[in-house]
């Protein structure tokens, strides 16, 4: 079976400075569909950058990239944001909703993207499906202003949700969370896996890193995967 | 098609909540950007308006563009018969000849001795003169006659109506009719200037003409607008021909001759050869005072317009401004936008489209100001100023301020909607 996403040497050096250092440094990974990954890791270790890397945000400069077997390690832009939106959820440990939006406004966001469209009916429909998913469907008209945290942070999921992604991408996305509300946030997450999409996690919370099938350690740009003994 | 209509109505809602969110924004840039294409449209509108005046008074003097102009100089006695049987009773010719004429109590001296505006404004005339066949000295103090209740006015015979090459403009009663029998007294059309003296001074109405076989009552039928200073009264030719003889009537030596034809008549080939054959060699030429005037006219408008220019890149670099702090504002949106998959250029053109859709809007506000700010103005002032009368809005300058707007909205979009696609995704990772 291939794997969803095949990262072999990946390296990521940051430029520009008097010189050059090295974000990432030979990373491998393989991910497969309906699984989850913890990767955890001091500040500054990367784990943002492996991020970029995975959600072509931003290209690797040595190293290949499969994705289904496709090499994308190269993607110019154009089709990058094609991917983006149909392989790619995001969340972020800021919510980035647009506070001039209503939630049910901020997750169509994702589907009035340039990338197709859905007629006005359908567009409603996926909308309300993807907050009625994070159990906030009865929010949909509210603005960020008059949402909780972990409200806003549900409907960023939502928003990451409702193209139905492949790969789920979080970085940190309890960080500004209280214990609680980051457990339902972490919930909310990984009911993905149970439909096929991969997700991958970058936290700094030793009990959410554990519910994940998997966990790996950045050091210094260096991945490690520690076996999960259970 | 389908996926371009996608990009579309994706480009569409985005903008639309964009400016929905930022409606004080939006209002501010369309303000620094508002006088500036006012400016524009009132410089073009002001050019056109100007350049309009200019010519209506030109066309006064010189008569309409492509009117044909031929002036007649010569001392032969044939002269006159051969102008007046030439042009009589054709449309496409006016001869007309210009006299001395006194109108007013008999036995005085005009109080404009020499036909001099009764303003003053041409100074003192100096000692009176007289002139006949042999040239023109002082008069001896004896012959003077005492100033009094006369006016001096050019007098100016015509053959036909005139109009149709100077559009003189009717300020009171009628213009002469040539439809009808010849009055045995001749009828009077004042120019603006005479009529000024006829209203200050009661005269007794009786006029004197050089030459002429007796004194005649004149009819004063109406007063026109010819754009002259000088006192002037129009007359039918035949009408003044009952009491001139033919021969003083059209006297190039006594006063000026000059026939206005329409171009391309066949009159001026026949007028020019019968002339030749006494031995007159006419002067004739072609009115063209828009083009002599364009080069004038081209410098004033591009003065104005870098002025309006100037104005104009402030509005640009206000508009300029709001955009390049939106974009800063909307830093982290446009970041999210792009990881969900936006493309990079459908940004870019939702700020261009942003800024060009307020240039345009703005364009059209400062325009529509314009027009009504010329209907006032035609309104207001149309009645002192008879050029305007009538006058639409210069559809060039309307134009001038769409592309104004077009111009101002691309160059205070491109570099925001330039910031807007170089924002890096991982800004949201990193904010
Ligand atoms: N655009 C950038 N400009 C400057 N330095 C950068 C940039 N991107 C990454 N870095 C550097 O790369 C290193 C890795 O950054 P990264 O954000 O991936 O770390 P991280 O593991 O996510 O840290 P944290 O846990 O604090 O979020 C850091 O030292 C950071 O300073
Ligand atoms: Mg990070």
């Amino acid at each position: 079976m291939t794997a969803l996403i095949q990262l072999t040497g990946i390296t990521k050096v940051l430029k520009g400075q008097e010189q050059p250092r090295t974000i990432l440094d030979g990373v491998s990974l393989d991910v497969h569909p309906g699984e989850s990954l913890a990767i955890v890791g001091r500040s500054g270790s990367g784990k943002s950058t492996l991020l970029s890397v995975l959600g072509l945000f931003d290209r690797p400069d040595q190293g290949t990239y499969l994705l289904s077997g496709t090499d994308i390690s190269r993607l110019p832009e154009r089709r990058a944001a094609k991917l983006r939106s149909s392989h790619f959820g995001f969340v972020f440990q800021r919510f980035f909703l647009l506070k001039h939006l209503t939630a049910a406004q901020n997750v169509a966001m994702a589907l009035v993207n340039g990338q197709g469209w859905l007629p006005r009916r359908q567009r409603r429909a996926r909308v309300m499906q993807a907050l009625d998913e994070v159990g906030i469907a009865h929010l949909a008209k509210n603005r960020p202003a008059r949402m909780s945290g972990g409200e806003q942070q549900r409907v960023a999921i939502a928003r990451a949700l409702v193209r139905e992604p492949r790969i789920l991408l979080a970085d940190e996305p309890t960080g500004a969370l209280d214990t609680e509300t980051g457990t339902l946030v972490i919930d909310a997450l990984q009911s993905v896996t149970a439909r096929g999409c991969a997700l991958i996690l970058v936290t700094h919370d030793r009990d959410h890193a554990a519910r994940m099938g998997r966990l790996l350690h950045l050091d210094a740009g260096v991945l490690t995967e520690q076996l999960v003994t259970s | 098609m389908m996926r371009l209509s996608g990009r579309a109505r994706s480009a569409l809602i985005i903008g639309l909540q964009g400016i929905r969110s930022r409606k004080t924004r939006t209002l501010l840039s369309m303000v620094s950007l508002f006088l500036g294409v006012l400016a524009v449209v009132v410089v073009q509108a002001g050019a056109s308006i100007a350049e309009r005046a200019l010519l209506a008074d030109m066309e006064l003097f010189e008569g309409l563009d492509g009117t044909v102009v031929m002036d007649i100089g010569g001392t032969s006695p044939q002269l006159g018969p051969v102008v007046t049987t030439t042009v009589a009773g054709r449309s496409d010719a006016v001869a007309m000849t210009g006299m001395q004429a006194i109108i007013g109590e008999p036995g005085v001296r005009p109080v404009n001795e020499g036909g001099v505006p009764l303003d003053g404004s041409w100074g003192d005339p100096g000692p009176p003169m007289t002139c006949d066949e042999t040239g023109c000295r002082e008069l001896p103090a004896a012959e003077i006659q005492p100033k009094g209740q006369a006016i001096e006015v050019r007098l100016t015979a015509l053959t036909g109506d005139v109009r149709k090459y100077r559009p003189y403009r009717p300020q009171s009663g009628e213009w002469l009719d040539f439809s009808t029998m010849p009055s045995l007294a001749p009828r009077l059309v004042l120019n603006k200037a005479a009529a000024v003296g006829f209203e200050q001074y009661q005269v007794p109405a009786e006029m004197r003409v050089t030459g002429a076989s007796a004194n005649m009552t004149p009819h004063f039928i109406g007063v026109v607008d010819d754009g002259d200073q000088q006192p002037r009264a129009y007359v039918r030719l035949d009408e003044l021909s009952h009491w001139v003889p033919a021969a003083r009537l059209i006297d190039p030596n006594m006063s000026e001759v000059r026939v206005l034809m329409t171009a391309g008549t066949p009159v001026e080939q026949v007028l020019s050869a019968k002339l030749r054959a006494l031995g007159v060699e006419p002067m004739v030429r072609t009115v063209n005072s828009r083009e002599d005037q364009e080069e004038q006219l081209a410098l004033m408008r591009l003065v104005f317009l870098a002025m309006a220019g100037l104005v104009l890149l402030i509005g640009v670099a206000g508009i300029l401004n709001v955009g390049l702090a939106t974009v800063g504002e909307r830093v982290e949106e446009f970041a999210l936008r792009r990881a969900v998959g936006t493309p990079r250029t459908l940004l870019a053109g939702i700020v261009l489209a942003e800024t060009l859709i307020t240039g345009l809007l703005t364009a059209a506000l400062a325009i529509g100001v314009s027009v009504l700010g010329m209907k006032a103005l035609v309104t207001l002032a149309g009645g002192s100023q008879p050029f305007l009368q009538g006058m639409e809005f210069p559809w060039d300058a309307g134009v001038a301020g769409v592309i104004a707007g077009l111009i101002a909205g691309v160059l205070g979009g491109f570099v925001p909607a330039i910031r807007a696609a170089g924002i890096p995704i991982a800004t949201v990772m990193r904010a």
